[in-house]
């Protein structure tokens, strides 16, 4: 299919707008789970506060820079649930009433299709509320980080949710075969959450699997370090040769999956 | 223009008995089955055609036309629908066609149906001029009225319907698979997306291919009919050679009293419905016992029909899992 970038914007939008018609069809809905993003985020700090109570060190992080992970993991979070998860937790769903047949029957890009059909317009908050604790961070650190700092941040970010979406799209694609793949999506749900803590806080085998095989190293922790200025530009480099890889790989198991893809019910 | 030769489409099943046993067993160790859901199907479909798909359950219907809509890929054989390999889902060929499948539902369920409209106008990229001239022609084919602000889970099962129709021809394709498009519906709605698609055949001069649970729906729309058992077709013509060559005797049905000892000698008697009879009688002896029927006292309301093609269809598929066809 030729690549038709106006199209694909527009089909967005259009997309968007009908998730926020959605969102705002149940208004009580739409305030419950605002106020659920903030409770989470609010919650998700009693563990550090817990933990750096005794002491001032963890693994080789103080308390500031580990709140930069912290922040980055929730905004990292509101990405993830706001963006990604309802659109392919919807997709699993129609793979399995076959009603993703529809989607085939439309003259665009199905990965396209399946990954913008649905937005969570609230986990904006989650977004807010992570970029909130990163700079509260900063002042407790008493500096602000520098312009290339912060262009490194962003593009390890866009890396990371790169990965995010790509460890979605296998997850989708393996839907293809097996139908019911709803329990490895919690699972990759309860595996992100240990995202929220520095890689180095893992030891040996788990810092192996986070850093290479589920790349949570490259969602939070990195990006934090780059926004620190403690990350090498080599490992920063290699972060986003290792996201496009990690993308271009999901990508082409996509294509496969469609290709044997045989509806539910035939 | 549909063009299919010696199409195969074998599916590749897991198969394993009943019982938590096999259950468990087949976790561990798993047992395939080759199923020939199409098995060699030819046939040819010219513009603006409405063709009646039957067949009993699991014959291949639906099997068949998800490769023709592209979302199956043949296992082998030829197929060509407006001039492309619907397989390749090229952006041109799905602008082309529409598949309505009556059990599936392509609709937003929490919205009114017109965001999955404006969606679909979207992705199908369709110009405003078009799409409001479009949308105006199927609210009033399909008397939409209202229907189109309400949610989708508000709506009844027929209106949802006639929403999911307009939801799959706002492009305005010419090639209109439809698969089951009036299970569930009741008898005035089914005439109603009945008349629309007739009305859209005759306005578009699209092409129609139909399977129906439903044999008032074919009888009304297609004049040719293609049969299918077992993945292979056993029929494709007129729908009235169908009926003529498998039941060739008439129904004739008269309302009054006549004794039993007559009836018996001017035909088989079908049924007895209070003061309704209808016998079945050859055409040869047609002239012969109308006449006799005519000449006798308080006989009226006299008709003459083929039989209904329901009763064609259950000695087609005789000891078949299914009578009438259904979805398969």
């Amino acid at each position: 299919m030729t690549v038709r970038p106006g199209y694909y914007l527009r089909v967005l939008a259009v997309s968007m707008r009908t998730s926020l018609v959605t969102a705002m069809q149940y208004r009580a809905d739409f305030l419950v789970q605002g106020a659920m993003s903030l409770l989470w985020t609010g919650l998700a700090l009693f563990p550090l506060l817990v933990l750096y109570g005794d002491r001032d060190t963890v693994a080789g992080w103080d308390f500031a820079p580990a709140l930069v992970v912290l922040g980055l993991f929730t905004l990292m979070r509101g990405v993830l649930e706001g963006a990604i998860n309802p659109s392919l937790m919807a997709v699993i769903e129609r793979i399995r009433t076959g009603a993703f047949d529809y989607t085939l029957l439309k003259p665009a890009d199905a990965q396209f299709l399946v990954s913008t059909t649905r937005f969570a317009p609230w986990h904006v908050i989650d977004v807010l509320a992570g970029a909130g604790l990163v700079a509260y961070a900063f002042t407790r650190l008493g500096r602000a980080p520098g312009v290339a700092e912060l262009a490194a941040t962003l593009a390890l970010l866009a890396a990371a949710i790169a990965v995010m979406y790509s460890l979605w799209i296998l997850i989708v694609a393996a839907a293809f075969w097996v139908v019911r793949m709803d329990n490895l999506a919690f699972l990759l749900g309860a595996v992100f959450d240990a995202a929220r803590w520095p890689i180095h806080v893992f030891k040996g085998a788990w810092r192996f699997v986070f850093t290479f095989i589920i790349p949570l190293a490259l969602m939070t922790s990195y990006p934090a370090m780059a926004l620190l200025g403690t990350l090498t530009v080599e490992a920063a480099l290699a972060c986003l040769g290792g996201a496009a890889a990690f993308f271009a790989l999901a990508r082409a198991v996509w294509l496969l999956a469609i290709r044997n893809y045989t509806s539910a019910s035939s | 223009m549909i063009e299919v030769r010696d199409l195969k489409k074998h599916f590749k099943v897991h198969k394993r008995p009943p019982g938590l046993g096999a259950a468990l067993r087949s976790i561990v160790h798993r047992t395939y089955q080759t199923v020939e859901a199409v098995d060699g199907v030819s046939f040819r479909i010219e513009r603006g055609e409405r063709v009646g798909f039957l067949g009993p359950n699991g014959a291949g219907k639906t099997t068949t036309l998800k490769v023709l809509s592209g979302l199956l890929h043949p296992t082998s054989g030829e197929v060509t629908v407006a001039g492309h390999r619907p397989q390749r889902r090229a952006a041109d060929f799905l602008r082309q066609i529409t598949l309505v499948m009556g059990q599936k539902q392509q609709l937003i369920w929490d919205l009114p149906p017109a965001e999955t409209w404006t969606l679909n106008r979207a992705v199908f990229g369709v110009n405003p001029a078009d799409f409001d001239r479009t949308l105006a022609e199927l609210t009033e084919l399909l008397e939409l009225g209202e229907l189109a602000q309400k949610p989708t889970r508000q709506l009844s099962l027929g209106e949802r319907m006639k929403c999911e129709l307009a939801a799959a021809l706002l492009h305005r394709p010419t090639t209109l698979f439809l698969d089951e498009p009036t299970i569930g519906l009741d008898v005035s709605m089914q005439v109603t997306i009945r008349e629309f698609i007739r009305a859209y055949n005759q306005r578009h001069d699209a092409t129609v291919m139909l399977t129906s649970h439903y044999m008032d729906d074919v009888v009304a729309l297609c004049p040719r009919v293609i049969v299918i058992d077992g993945g292979h077709i056993i029929h494709d013509g007129d729908l009235r050679a169908l009926v003529k060559a498998m039941l060739p005797d008439k129904r004739v049905s008269f309302s009054g009293a006549a004794a039993a000892d007559v009836l018996a000698r001017l035909g088989r008697l079908v049924s007895r419905d209070g003061a309704r009879t209808t016998l079945e009688v050859p055409e040869a002896r047609l002239r012969e016992v109308i006449g006799h029927l005519l000449d006798g006292d308080g006989i009226g309301d006299l008709a003459i029909e083929d039989p209904p093609l329901e009763d064609v269809m259950r000695k087609l598929f005789k000891g078949k899992p299914s009578e009438p066809p259904d979805a398969g």
